[in-house]
């Protein structure tokens, strides 16, 4: 994607780069003033996340966006929110979109030359900026945590931690309240109005500080939870000895209530824990569900598909 | 009301300012600079908000509570006084504005209410 990027550059086009599935970028003069990607929330969703800013405001200042006053200028004009939080908004929006768009291979690609986006330009970025920042923060989350093994996964919070205390970020905090152990990163990123790249770090971070639980065909030294003075358990069925003795989710105050859980009827023979059904279910289900989520092509087709039903609606 | 790149140009207005820096938190990235420095502004950037995370961390530790709110933080050293001031804001949190004065030619006091009025103008909540 960089090269065809620094190619529409030297050009100094304007217009929208479209990368299969994986989002869409806008230039200006050969700037990037703009970039979107599936995988991440949308700034609508940023913008309107916590309610400050009111939905119908976002919409009709896109609905009204012209070439001569984009939709930025309207919603800066109307007070719903200043200068340099639209300028913020837009510089967290774009560089959470290239982190994902720089990792994806896109075959098809399509230019629309003029094509703009509905805010208009509020923040220019660089082609070589953009992919030093994006190769920053792929060094930061390597720093945080050291595997890409949670990514896809969904978030599964510890119910008891191997600690006495916890020091927590605020985001931390959104994302453990928000965990129900079926959201991935990505799906929390976009219920809490976040930048999936914040989350992900964040999740990271839980990982690392041994808050979550992590899939047992890691076996890798740092999986087992650290800062604690009893010894890890076993590394070969960290799992079993660990989660599945204790009840999970129903404390943890997840935002939307959970869909009922169908009785688990085939397969997977469970370790341990025959006596608990009813209390084990969700954990072991929610356990076996990375087999089928884990993969990024089921996640990307889902995404899609949801895309497909909103856009119904 | 001000735009991101007028934040650090008001910080660096301020009396006996040497540096001036917009840090995304999260990221510990630099959002925008001032004072005609532009090599190794991204490590000071991480640095600095590693600064910010260590003081939350101890402090919220050591609180009643387990829990802290930072309104500013001064920290006056043999190359100048630094201030470091976290603003909320709706999408990512928080972006911090830092800055770095001149003992000899500053007034801390002066320095720490120029940066909350920039701070107000900056953001809304």
């Amino acid at each position: 994607m960089e090269s065809v990027l620094i190619d529409l550059a030297e050009d100094r086009v304007t217009g929208a780069l479209r990368l299969d599935e994986a989002g869409t970028v806008y230039l200006t003069d050969g700037r990037v003033t703009y970039a979107e990607s599936p995988a991440v929330p949308r700034l609508e969703d940023l913008l309107t996340a916590d309610d400050r800013i009111p939905a119908q405001a976002v919409r009709q200042a896109r609905q009204a966006a012209t070439e001569d006053r984009p939709g930025g200028e309207r919603l800066v004009g109307q007070g719903v929110l200043t200068r340099g939080e639209l300028e913020f908004c837009v510089l967290s929006a774009v560089l959470d979109a290239a982190y994902f768009l720089s990792g994806s291979a896109a075959h098809r690609r399509g230019f629309r030359p003029g094509d703009r986006h509905w805010l208009g330009p509020q923040w220019y970025f660089d082609v070589a900026g953009l992919s030093r920042e994006c190769e920053r923060r792929r060094a930061q989350l390597d720093r945080a945590w050291p595997s890409g093994e949670l990514d896809m996964l969904p978030v599964a919070p510890l119910a008891r931690i191997p600690a006495q205390r916890v020091v927590l970020t605020s985001l931390q905090w959104e994302v453990l309240v928000a965990a129900d152990s079926v959201a991935t990163p990505a799906e929390l990123a976009r219920r809490l109005g976040r930048p999936a790249y914040s989350v992900l770090l964040a999740v990271r971070r839980l990982a690392a500080a041994g808050l979550l639980r992590v899939p047992e065909a890691g076996g890798r030294p740092g999986a087992a939870p650290i800062g604690t003075g009893t010894p890890a358990p076993a590394p070969q069925t960290p799992q079993s000895s660990q989660t599945s003795p204790t009840p999970q989710v129903p404390q943890t105050p997840s935002a939307p209530p959970a869909l009922p859980r169908r009785p688990k009827t085939t397969g997977e023979p469970r370790a341990g824990g025959e006596p608990r059904e009813g209390a084990v279910g969700s954990a072991a289900s929610a356990r076996w569900l990375p087999s089928a989520t884990g993969d990024p092509t089921d996640v990307n087709l889902l995404i899609r598909l949801r895309n497909a039903l909103e856009a119904l609606t | 009301m001000l735009g991101i790149e007028d934040c650090v140009t008001e910080a660096m207005a301020i009396p006996g300012a040497l540096d001036a820096l917009l840090i995304d938190q999260t990221s510990g990235m630099a959002v925008a600079v001032g004072g005609g420095r532009d090599e190794d502004v991204d490590e000071s950037a991480a640095a600095l908000s590693e600064t910010l995370r260590a003081a939350m961390d101890g402090l919220a530790l050591n609180s009643p509570g387990g829990t802290i709110r930072i309104n500013d933080m001064i920290v006056t050293a043999d190359n100048g006084h630094h201030l470091l001031r976290p603003m909320e804001t709706v999408f990512d949190g928080p972006l911090v504005i830092y800055v770095r004065l001149d003992p000899e030619r500053s007034n801390l006091a002066l320095a720490r209410h120029r940066l909350r009025s920039i701070s107000g103008r900056l953001v809304t909540t």
